[in-house]
């Protein structure tokens, strides 16, 4: 066997001077904006979390919600044009002020990424085996020989058959589901503590889907790492994570553990997108509560509750003030919200909305069934 | 061979389209072999009825559905709509099934020509076929885009881009519509959204089916979708039919091994549930340049024997409206291996 030449050996040994449990990451008010010619796109409004070190954190909200925004910005990988505000603490150090130059020690030993299509980041003209030996021989110094073995290592562990053969093939030549194991093993090559994963299977189908995702999971235990997870699906999130951030118009609106987030909802926009997803256990042709409209335009965000022209239960107050993130029973469960989900104030604002036959913001609502159906066509 | 038979077809004279035998082959580039993308699969669909096509990526779903659609024709095989075989088509009947079926695709923003209005785009079948005069089209297409959620005097005159996916999908069915078909095929046309609008698009389809009494093929990957708008279900691998019936009886009791696979694979939003703990298949769909011999999901399949690769299962009603294609099918309650459990053969 090669000897690799100086470096720590990816992914080993190094917990041996840190500590195994305690803060990996914490973000403090993250705000990030865009200079665009339309304005300034507010796309990350505000958001604060922390994650230890081995667990995994889910980051779910509709397209445009901000949540790629969010995970590049915590890894400095954002565009010119974008501005950024906050804190980020990685390991107790500040990396938030970091730039590209100095991000790059982190990126691939510290923190890695996964994103939604992988024939986008990867490069179409390089062999598969020279994408991954290029990041290990960038970060460890390595020998051509080890980085081989230890590609060749990597490949098999994220379950990939015949992997001596598929070090030489380009990503055309492989399918979908095998070339987000290649992202995959290119992100765990160096060992990192923090792993993104950005809708890692969002354009794969539902079989493949399961693959990943157990994949994902087994690396993340296997190694301690932590991981956010972001995706539209909370189904995606819901056996997968100990906690969850909603995040809707740039900001968080839920953040609780995933048992209570499910158990508990508080935020109409949070059991809007459970009620959304199509259940096995419903008879066919069931009504789907459909969330009425989109997300608000980024660039001038409406005051107040930015949810309130989709949502069932806005009251006049929604639309003028914005609510803060409150703290529910339930120790690091909050939410945003006036008339929160299951609360007496709830209840009787959808009564109340439901018998005027619209909301506060004029959307009409009725109930067929079981379902609350919200806007005017379907 | 593995998944083929016609048990499930009903008398012909109940349907509005019977699919009997349909072979799709392509040639796999310069090898002089052949991608057999669907082999023998045979369907039908009442009137007023949507019939939902599942399975993984590159079973043949799109091909099954363009085969039906003569784009192309099928290498062989028999497509009957209201009794009449589409290869043997008079051009005056060609013209007018071609405007009685339709099909809507997957990737909402790119299936829509960017250089058109929508309003122009909706009103395509109209004009190529003449119907009405001018003021009669704009009647009709301003309540087709009122009809699927977008506001005629705002957006008629907007281009594909300046809509969302979501909305794209939306002028695909009102363009789809707007000539009054009796079978629409929808390819995946859920697939490429967000769950959110996803449900906003499978409402508006079942508005649409009734409004208009339309009859649909809805083909998706994901099962908790298609039973969500089908009445009934083909479960479809590798080129062949496994598993075919009512929503509800297959999601109780799948009585073939890849349906419920299927089942396992729907993430539900439900923390309780531990997903290590349902049904995997290991690798991948095996090339359809060289399937496996006897039934094609062998190489995955946890239940797999040694007939298995010697005989293709054929297809067999196991209760009352309930058909399914393999030698060994699912006991009622019956659970597969839960970690990647290997077949036997693969
Ligand atoms: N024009 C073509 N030339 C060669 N092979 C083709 C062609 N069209 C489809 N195929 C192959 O036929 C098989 C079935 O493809 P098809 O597109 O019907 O699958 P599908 O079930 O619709 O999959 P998806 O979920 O990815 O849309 C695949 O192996 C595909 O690669
Ligand atoms: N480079 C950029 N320039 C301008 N606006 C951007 C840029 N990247 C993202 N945005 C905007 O930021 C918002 C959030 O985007 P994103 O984080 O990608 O959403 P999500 O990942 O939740 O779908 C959107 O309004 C998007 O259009
Ligand atoms: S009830 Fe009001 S504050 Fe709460 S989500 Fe709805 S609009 Fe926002
Ligand atoms: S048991 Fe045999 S026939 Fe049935 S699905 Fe498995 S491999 Fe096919
Ligand atoms: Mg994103
Ligand atoms: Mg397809």
């Amino acid at each position: 066997m090669s000897r690799r030449k100086r470096g720590a050996a990816p992914g080993t040994d190094r917990f041996a001077d840190t500590p195994l449990d305690g803060s990996l990451l914490e973000v403090d008010e993250v705000k990030t904006q865009f200079k665009t010619p339309r304005g300034l796109v507010h796309a990350v409004d505000g958001v604060s979390f922390n994650l230890e070190r081995g667990k995994t954190i889910g980051i779910v909200g509709e397209s445009g919600c901000g949540k790629s925004v969010l995970s590049r910005s915590i890894m400095g990988l954002l565009p010119r044009n974008a501005v950024r505000q906050g804190s980020v603490t990685f390991e107790g150090r500040e990396i938030g002020k970091a730039t590209g130059n100095a991000m790059r020690r982190y990126w691939g030993t510290q923190m890695a990424m996964v994103f939604q299509d992988p024939m986008t980041s990867l490069n179409p003209v390089m062999r598969v085996g020279n994408q991954i030996m290029e990041s290990l021989r960038f970060h460890f110094d390595v020998t051509k020989d080890y980085a081989e073995e230890t590609a060749l290592a990597l490949l098999t562990s994220v379950g990939i058959p015949e992997a001596e053969r598929r070090l030489r093939e380009y990503p055309h030549q492989l399918s979908g589901g095998m070339r987000q194991r290649v992202m995959i093993a290119i992100a765990l090559a160096c060992g990192p503590k923090l792993l993104f994963a950005d809708e890692p299977t969002t354009a794969l189908d539902v079989t493949v889907q399961a693959q990943i995702l157990d994949l994902l999971q087994q690396q993340q235990r296997e190694r301690f790492m932590a991981m956010v997870l972001v995706t539209h699906d909370l189904g995606v999130v819901a056996g997968r994570t100990d906690d969850i951030a909603v995040m809707y118009a740039g900001r968080v609106v839920e953040r609780a553990p995933t048992r209570s987030l499910f158990e508990n909802t508080r935020h109409p926009y949070t059991e809007a997108l459970l009620k959304s997803i199509p259940k096995l256990g419903q008879p066919s042709h069931s009504k789907l509560d459909a969330i009425a409209g989109r997300p608000p335009d980024l660039v001038s965000p409406p005051p107040g509750c930015k949810f309130a022209a989709r949502c069932p239960y806005a009251q006049a107050k929604c639309i003028t003030d914005e609510p803060k993130l409150v703290d529910a029973e339930i120790p690091g469960h909050a939410f945003r919200c006036f008339f929160p989900v299951g609360s007496q104030a709830g209840v009787e604002a959808l009564a109340r909305n439901l018998a005027a036959g619209e909301t506060a913001t004029g959307l009409p609502v009725r109930m067929e069934g079981e379902a609350v159906l919200t806007g005017i066509t379907v | 061979m593995a998944g083929t038979g016609t048990a499930h077809l009903r008398a012909p004279g109940d349907v509005l389209l019977r699919v009997e035998d349909l072979v799709v082959e392509f040639p796999a580039g310069r090898s002089g072999l052949k991608v057999h993308a669907v082999s023998n699969i045979s369907l039908d669909v009442k009137e007023g009825e949507t019939l939902g096509l599942v399975g993984e990526s590159g079973c043949g779903k799109s091909t099954t559905g363009k085969a039906i659609m003569q784009l192309p024709p099928p290498k062989s095989g028999q497509v009957l709509f209201e009794g009449r075989d589409m290869a043997k088509l008079s051009g005056e009947e060609q013209r007018r099934t071609r405007t009685a079926m339709k099909m809507i695709f997957q990737d909402p923003i790119s299936s829509l020509n960017p250089r058109r209005k929508v309003e122009d785009i909706i009103a395509e079948g109209l004009r190529i076929w003449k119907v009405g005069s001018a003021p009669e089209q704009q009647t009709k297409i301003d309540d087709m885009m009122l009809a699927v959620g977008l506001d005629p005097v705002l957006q008629r005159g907007r281009r594909p881009h300046q809509f969302s996916g979501g909305q794209c999908q939306r002028i695909s069915i009102a363009r789809a519509v707007i000539t009054e078909p009796k079978l629409i095929i929808c390819d995946e046309p859920v697939s490429a959204l967000d769950v959110s609008v996803q449900a906003q698009i499978l409402n508006l389809l079942e508005e649409m089916k009734t409004r208009y009494g339309l009859t649909l093929i809805f083909i998706a990957h994901d099962l908790a979708v298609v039973k969500n708008v089908s009445d009934r279900v083909v479960v479809m691998y590798l080129g062949k039919i496994c598993e075919v019936g009512s929503p509800d009886v297959i999601y109780q009791q799948p009585a073939h091994p890849y349906t419920r696979v299927l089942l396992d694979a729907i993430p539900v939003p439900d923390p309780s549930v531990r997903p290590e703990a349902r049904a995997k298949v290991i690798g991948e769909i095996p090339s359809p340049v060289a399937p496996p011999s006897g039934c094609r999901f062998r190489t995955r399949c946890p239940k797999a024997q040694a007939r298995c690769a010697d005989e293709e299962p054929k297809i067999q009603e196991i209760q009352p409206g309930q058909f399914v294609a393999c030698h060994f099918p699912l006991a009622a309650g019956e659970t597969l291996p839960t970690r990647n459990g290997s077949s036997p053969l693969a």
